[in-house]
C-alpha cells in the first residue's frame, strides 16, 4: 500500500447554523482549530457542544436544516472542503477522509454481507482492482485481531459490537484515506473492548501515518489515545493544547471543572465535584458574552457582554477573559 | 436486610429443530445488602448484572436459590404476598428518556404512586401535593418548574432525578440503580451520583449500584461491598476499596486495567492485565469461565471450576490468586 504523507487540517472561523422555528441558531460559533499532520487530536464535549457538527464539517456533510454559514475548512491535498460540491465532494469522502460514524456498530447494511458492502464501496469509488481491495480489507481486519475472511462473509448480526466497530474502522481506512475521523468510537462498548479498540486506533494511526480526529464525550478516552486535546462548549473551542498539558494543568474553568467531575480509581474520591448548572442547548446558547459564564467560578463583568477570543500562548489556546490576566472575580463562586 | 443465596436464572432461547437452547444468565450468586449499605455489581454487558438487579427488585423470577428479606424467604410466600416486600425495593432505570411516560406531566407521574401511598397510610390529597414537592426538592430540582412539565421539556439529568423522586414515593428501603448515569452528560453525572450518595446518608436507604464503571462505584459505595460478575458468576467480591486497590482475580484485574489513564494526571498501573482474547459467550462452561481469556491459565483451570474462597476480607474464584497493582497512579507533578 502506498504511503502518502498525513494531511494537515485548518478550520477557520467556522460557523454552522441550524434552521429552527426560532430562526437560524448557531451550533458552531466561529470555530478555529488546526490538526497538525500525523497527530491524533481529540475533541471532548458534552451533548450539544457542537463536536459532531464540527466533525461532519470536515466532510462538508452537515445535513439540512443545518448549513455551513461561513468559514473555511482547509485539508491538505483537497483545498477548502466547504467549496467542494457534487461529484468532487463525493470522491473526497472515503478516499481522502475516512469517517467512522457514531454508533458505527449499527450502521452496517443488515441485508448484505460485509464483503458485498465493501465491493459496493470499491465500485462507487471506481476501483478497478476489487480483489486487491478485498485483500487490503482482510489484512486490515487481521491487523485488528479478526479473521478477515470470515468477517467479510458475515452479516452484521453475526458480529459482536466490538467486531462491528472494527469493521467500521476498516471501512474508513480501506480506501487509503489519510485523514480519519472517529465519532464516539467506543460508546456502548464494554471497558475491555474499548481498551482493545483504542489500542488498535493508536497502532493503525502510527503504522499508516494518519492524521486522526477523535470525537468523544469521555475525557478518559481522549486522554488514552490523543496527542492534542480540544475542549468544546456551547459551539466553541474553549481550550486546545497538548493532551497531557491540558489534563495536567487545565486553564479554562470548564476544563478544570470537567476534570474534577471525573471519579477516579486512586486518591481521595471526595475530591470529585460536580459542575454546577447544565450545558446549554442550541436554543439556550447565550447570544452575547461568554457561553460558559452561567456555570463559571471566575466570572467577571466583561464575560456578560464580550465573547472571549481564543488566545494562544506556548502551544496552548484558551478562550477565557479571566485566565492569564489579573482580575478579581466579581461573582466569587465555589463548586458545590 | 436482604440476603440472596445461590440465585440461578436460565433464559430459554427459542430453539430450532434440535430443541431449545438454554442460556444461563446467573449461575448461583450470593450477596447481602444491609440497611443503609451500598452494594455494587460490576461486569461487562451480558454478565447478568441487570438480571440480578431486576430479580432483587421483584421484576424477574429466578430458577434456583432464594432471596430472604428481613428473615422471610420469598420462596415461602405466594407471589401476591411477596409484593409488599418487593415494594420496599425500587428500581431506577438505566434510561431516563424511556422511563417516564411522555404523555404525562411530572405531576401526574408522581401522583399515581403517591395516591396509593396516601390510601395505605390514610392521608389526604393535600399531603400528596406536599409530598410531591418535598420529594422533588429532596432530589434537588425546583418543584414549581418541574411539576407542570412533560418529560421532553426536561434535561437528562433532571429526568433521572424525577425517576429517583418517583422511586422514593413509596418510601423504599433499597434503591436499585442500574447504570443510572451512563446516559447523562458528563458534567451532570456526578451530580446524580452525589444525590444517590446523599439519599443513602439522609434517608438511610441502601443502594444496589449496577455499573460497568468502577470509579463511579467507588464514589457511591466506597464503604460498601463490590461484586465482580463474569458470565453469571461472582468471580471476586469484597470491600470496594480493597478490591479496587488489590484485585485478586485476573478478570477483575483486566477490568481495572482497561480503564483509560488520564495521562498528564496519572500514570498507568505497573502490572496491567490484558485478556488474551475477546469475550465469547460460546466458550465451554467447564472449568473456570474466564480461563480461555486468562493470561495466567493452566491446565487445571480448564479442567474444573474454582470455587469462591475467602482471602482476607476478599473472596475470589481463582486457582492462581495473586494481587496485582493495575490501577492508574497519581502522577507526581
Amino acid at each position: 500500500m502506498t504511503r502518502t504523507s498525513a494531511p494537515g487540517v485548518r478550520v477557520k472561523d467556522l460557523t454552522v447554523v441550524y434552521k429552527t422555528p426560532a430562526g437560524e441558531l448557531p451550533a458552531l460559533g466561529g470555530v478555529s482549530l488546526s490538526l497538525a499532520p500525523g497527530t491524533i487530536t481529540g475533541i471532548v464535549g458534552e451533548s450539544g457542544s457542537g463536536k459532531s457538527t464540527l466533525a461532519l464539517s470536515l466532510l462538508n456533510a452537515v445535513q439540512p436544516p443545518g448549513r455551513i454559514k461561513e468559514g473555511v475548512v482547509e485539508i491538505d491535498g483537497l483545498g477548502d472542503v466547504v467549496k467542494l460540491t457534487g461529484e468532487e465532494l463525493r470522491r473526497a469522502r472515503g478516499r481522502q477522509v475516512g469517517y467512522v460514524f457514531q454508533a458505527a456498530q449499527n450502521s452496517l447494511n443488515p441485508l448484505k454481507t460485509v464483503g458485498k458492502q465493501l465491493l459496493d464501496l470499491g465500485r462507487s469509488h471506481d476501483f478497478d482492482d476489487l480483489p486487491a481491495l478485498l485483500k487490503d480489507a482482510r489484512a486490515l481486519l487481521g491487523r485488528m485481531g479478526l479473521d478477515g475472511g470470515r468477517v467479510l462473509d458475515s452479516y452484521q448480526h453475526e458480529l459482536s459490537g466490538g467486531m462491528r466497530q472494527r469493521v467500521g474502522i476498516m471501512f474508513a481506512l480501506v480506501l487509503n484515506a489519510h485523514l480519519v475521523v472517529l465519532d464516539e468510537p467506543t460508546t456502548a462498548l464494554d471497558m475491555i473492548t474499548q481498551a482493545a479498540i483504542l489500542k488498535i486506533v493508536r497502532d493503525v494511526h502510527h503504522e499508516r501515518g494518519l492524521t486522526t480526529l477523535i470525537i468523544t464525550h469521555d475525557m478518559g478516552v481522549a486522554a488514552e489515545v490523543t496527542d492534542s486535546l480540544a475542549v468544546m462548549y456551547g459551539g466553541r473551542v474553549v481550550e486546545h493544547g497538548p493532551t497531557t498539558e491540558v489534563l495536567g494543568s487545565p486553564r479554562h474553568p470548564y476544563t478544570k471543572g470537567l476534570i474534577r467531575a471525573i471519579p477516579r480509581l486512586s486518591g481521595d474520591i471526595d475530591e470529585a465535584r460536580a459542575l454546577p448548572g447544565r450545558p446549554p442547548t442550541l436554543g439556550t446558547i447565550p447570544k452575547q458574552g461568554c457561553v460558559f459564564r452561567e456555570r463559571c467560578p471566575l466570572r467577571i463583568a466583561v464575560c456578560d457582554t464580550v465573547d472571549p477570543e481564543p488566545i494562544t500562548r506556548d502551544a496552548r489556546t484558551v478562550a477565557c477573559h479571566a485566565v492569564g490576566r489579573l482580575a478579581t472575580p466579581v461573582v466569587p463562586k465555589e463548586y458545590v | 436486610m436482604i440476603t440472596a443465596s445461590g440465585i440461578t436464572k436460565t433464559y430459554k432461547q427459542r430453539g430450532n429443530l434440535l430443541g431449545a437452547r438454554a442460556v444461563p444468565a446467573l449461575r448461583g450468586v450470593d450477596f447481602a445488602i444491609e440497611r443503609g449499605g451500598a452494594v455494587t455489581f460490576i461486569g461487562e454487558s451480558g454478565c447478568g448484572k441487570t438480571t440480578l438487579g431486576r430479580i432483587v427488585a421483584g421484576l424477574e423470577t429466578y430458577d434456583g436459590g432464594d432471596i430472604v428479606i428481613d428473615g422471610t424467604p420469598m420462596s415461602s410466600l405466594k407471589p401476591r404476598h411477596r409484593e409488599p416486600f418487593f415494594r420496599r425495593i425500587q428500581l431506577i432505570h438505566q434510561d431516563p428518556y424511556s422511563a417516564l411516560n411522555p404523555t404525562r406531566t411530572i405531576h401526574q407521574t408522581l401522583a399515581a404512586p403517591l395516591a396509593l401511598r396516601a390510601k395505605q397510610t390514610g392521608r389526604d390529597k393535600a399531603w400528596m401535593e406536599e409530598r410531591a414537592r418535598e420529594l422533588l426538592a429532596l432530589v434537588g430540582i425546583d418543584p414549581g418548574y418541574v411539576l407542570p412539565r412533560y418529560p421532553h421539556q426536561l434535561s437528562g439529568g433532571m429526568r433521572q432525578r424525577v425517576v429517583i423522586a418517583r422511586a422514593l414515593t413509596v418510601d423504599p428501603e433499597v434503591l436499585v440503580a442500574d447504570e443510572s448515569v451512563s446516559m447523562i452528560d458528563v458534567s451532570l453525572r456526578l451530580g446524580v451520583l452525589a444525590l444517590l450518595k446523599d439519599l443513602r446518608e439522609r434517608l438511610n436507604v441502601s443502594v444496589l449500584f449496577i455499573t460497568h464503571d468502577i470509579a463511579t462505584a467507588r464514589y457511591i459505595g466506597g464503604d460498601g461491598e463490590l461484586y465482580v460478575i463474569y458470565r453469571g458468576q461472582v468471580v471476586e467480591s469484597g470491600p470496594t476499596e480493597s478490591v479496587i486497590s488489590g484485585p485478586i482475580h485476573p478478570y477483575t484485574q483486566s477490568l481495572l486495567s482497561a480503564i483509560p489513564v488520564l495521562h498528564g494526571v496519572e500514570r498507568p498501573g505497573p502490572e496491567r492485565v490484558v485478556p488474551t482474547e475477546a469475550l465469547n459467550e460460546a466458550h465451554p462452561d467447564t472449568g473456570c469461565l474466564f480461563a480461555r481469556r486468562c493470561p495466567f491459565r493452566t491446565d487445571r483451570c480448564e479442567a474444573a471450576a474454582p470455587a469462591l474462597v475467602s482471602d482476607g476480607d476478599q473472596r475470589h474464584a481463582c486457582y492462581h490468586p495473586q494481587r496485582r497493582d493495575v490501577i492508574p497512579v497519581e502522577a507526581v507533578a
